[in-house]
């Protein structure tokens, strides 16, 4: 467990030291900041537009970081070989990649932390209580903890531009897996049926933690719906790190 | 000539060219033939799912694109995708999403002069936010403009229905009735507004003069109503008001809201009430 936390802390500071994550939060804030500027050019509903543009940045840039910062997490120790020397400590693999994904998942918290909190700054000075948007922006991360997750789960076994590709063609299906049950209505044969059940449960169903459309509104979220998903994106995405884990055990290095 | 003058020179020649090619392409353009781009406009079904999740923020910026396409009043035809971009694409992308419905029917009502576009506009987002009393409050208002003032008062009536609504919006209900000549209508609305324990005194002051009025109002109307029926069945008009109710065509003479009875002038047929006069009308 010491090593785990070891290689998350190491991993939380590595990647605080990398000026991409720097610019994209730079540009997040300034999202945030520009969002009441932007707001100007519309007729009535300003408050609605700074929510809007908050949580998507919040989500947008969060998502930049899991794949940028993910991705090249595993990858990058085994291409500067520094994998050789942490492993021949006395640590298991799936300590590494766990704690991998536990460092990434701490730079993803402190980036909601600092650009949620910004929105949630933006609309309390605006007058409006920001309240309702507190279980949006906690569903953004558990989202972004699925993501994660499969970021890493590819870079423990590929090369950081296929595992980028892989990440986002994940979050869009995640996005999209609705279609597949729409689809499974509209084919005749058995066995595509099957293929698109199987698709529908197997990938994330990321709509599922996207409640922002309601908290823009002040619609509050059922207590019981919250809780449900965000167990569901928690065990998905532990699902996945114990994939990347198995994965990373198995793989012989040269 | 050294190098770094060499590329500057490259650098200035490549801006120039680039810059020249573009002025050129401006100058090529053909002028705009109408309102194609909106053709092509894709359907907010499909905006929402290419949205990944984003779908409200993309309402947002269809509807800043929509604010500034509609602020150019030089566009030919620019009322005829209007209720695709305010009433299907941004209300796909979230239904609750006020703004967009009244902004909409505005341009519609206003500038289009079409009614019946701004109300379905406002109807739609009536019924996808049945919570909201501003739609059919407003919806009531274009009708108002338009002088329909029974469908003024219904959706008036729908607003005042939904919880929240400010419960001044039964005075319009009953102010819609009145120009409607819709009177004993509107009485019985002002007398809601007169027995609501929720109104102020002025509110009641308000109520109690307009059922005295409106009451001054309905009753010559009756009675001048049934001045000239009298006077088809029997060929000359009544000597007195109490033939109308021995002819059966009133079953009793009402009084005016003082309890005296109102003032009829054989010569003329005409019907007065001294309440009336002292309520100016």
């Amino acid at each position: 467990m010491r090593a785990m936390v070891a290689v998350a802390l190491n991993t939380f500071r590595e990647a605080i030291r990398d000026r991409v994550l720097y610019l994209i939060l730079a540009v997040a804030l300034l999202v945030v900041a520009g969002s009441r500027f932007v707001a100007m050019l519309t007729v009535g509903s300003e408050v609605k537009i700074v929510k809007d543009l908050g949580l998507a940045a919040v989500s947008i840039f969060g998502l930049l970081i899991a794949v940028f910062v993910g991705t090249a997490l595993v990858s990058k120790e085994i291409e500067r070989r520094t994998v050789y020397t942490l492993l021949a400590q006395p640590i298991a693999r799936w300590q590494f990649v766990a704690g991998k994904y536990a460092g990434l998942f701490l730079v993803l918290a402190a980036n909601v932390l600092v650009v949620g909190g910004s929105v949630l700054a933006a609309v309390a000075l605006m007058g409006e209580s920001p309240v309702a948007l507190v279980p949006a922006v906690v569903l953004i991360l558990v989202e972004l903890a699925v993501v994660a997750a499969f970021a890493v789960l590819f870079s423990s076994f590929t090369n950081p531009i296929l595992a980028a590709v892989g990440t986002v063609a994940v979050y869009v299906a995640g996005h999209l897996s609705w279609s597949f049950d729409l689809l499974r209505k509209r084919v005749t044969t058995g066995a595509a049926r099957t293929l698109c059940d199987v698709l529908h449960a197997v990938l994330p169903n990321l709509d599922r933690l996207d409640v922002k459309a309601d908290a823009v509104h002040g619609i509050a979220i059922p207590a019981s719906t919250f809780a449900a998903a965000a167990a569901y994106g928690a065990f998905y995405a532990l699902a996945v790190v114990v994939l990347a884990c198995v994965v990373f055990e198995r793989r012989e290095f040269a | 000539m050294s190098g770094t003058i060499r590329a500057g020179l490259l650098l200035a020649a490549a801006v120039l060219g680039a810059g020249v090619a573009r002025a050129r392409l401006v100058a090529l353009e053909a002028p705009s033939a109408g309102p194609k781009d909106l053709l092509y406009l894709p359907n907010g079904k499909y905006l929402r799912a290419a949205s990944l999740g984003q779908a409200p923020v993309a309402a947002d910026l269809v509807y800043f694109w929509a604010i500034q396409y509609y602020s150019d009043y030089q566009r030919a035809d620019r009322f005829r995708y209007i209720e695709h971009v305010f009433g299907s694409v941004i209300p796909e992308l979230d239904p609750r999403f006020i703004d967009p419905y009244w902004l909409g029917a505005l341009i519609l009502t206003t500038e289009a002069a079409d009614l019946e576009g701004g109300l379905r506009l406002l109807d739609l987002g009536a019924a996808k936010n049945p919570g909201e009393w501003v739609l059919p409050f407003l919806a009531g208002w274009e009708c108002d403009h338009a002088k329909e003032y029974d469908r003024a008062a219904a959706y008036f009536d729908r607003a005042a229905r939904i919880p929240g609504a400010p419960a001044a919006l039964v005075r319009l209900v009953a102010g819609m009735r009145a120009r409607g000549e819709n009177l004993r209508e509107a009485i019985a609305k002002w007398n809601e507004v007169l027995a609501d324990p929720r109104g102020d005194d002025a509110s009641h002051a308000i109520a109690e003069r307009q059922v005295r009025t409106l009451t001054v109002r309905a009753d010559l109307k009756d009675l001048e109503a049934a001045v000239v029926t009298f006077r088809e069945l029997r060929g000359a008009p009544p000597r007195r008001l109490e033939e109308l109710v021995h002819a059966g065509i009133l079953s009793r003479l009402p009084l005016d809201p003082d309890g005296k009875p109102y003032r009829y002038d054989p010569a003329t047929g005409a019907v007065t009430s001294d309440a009336s006069r002292v309520l100016g009308s």
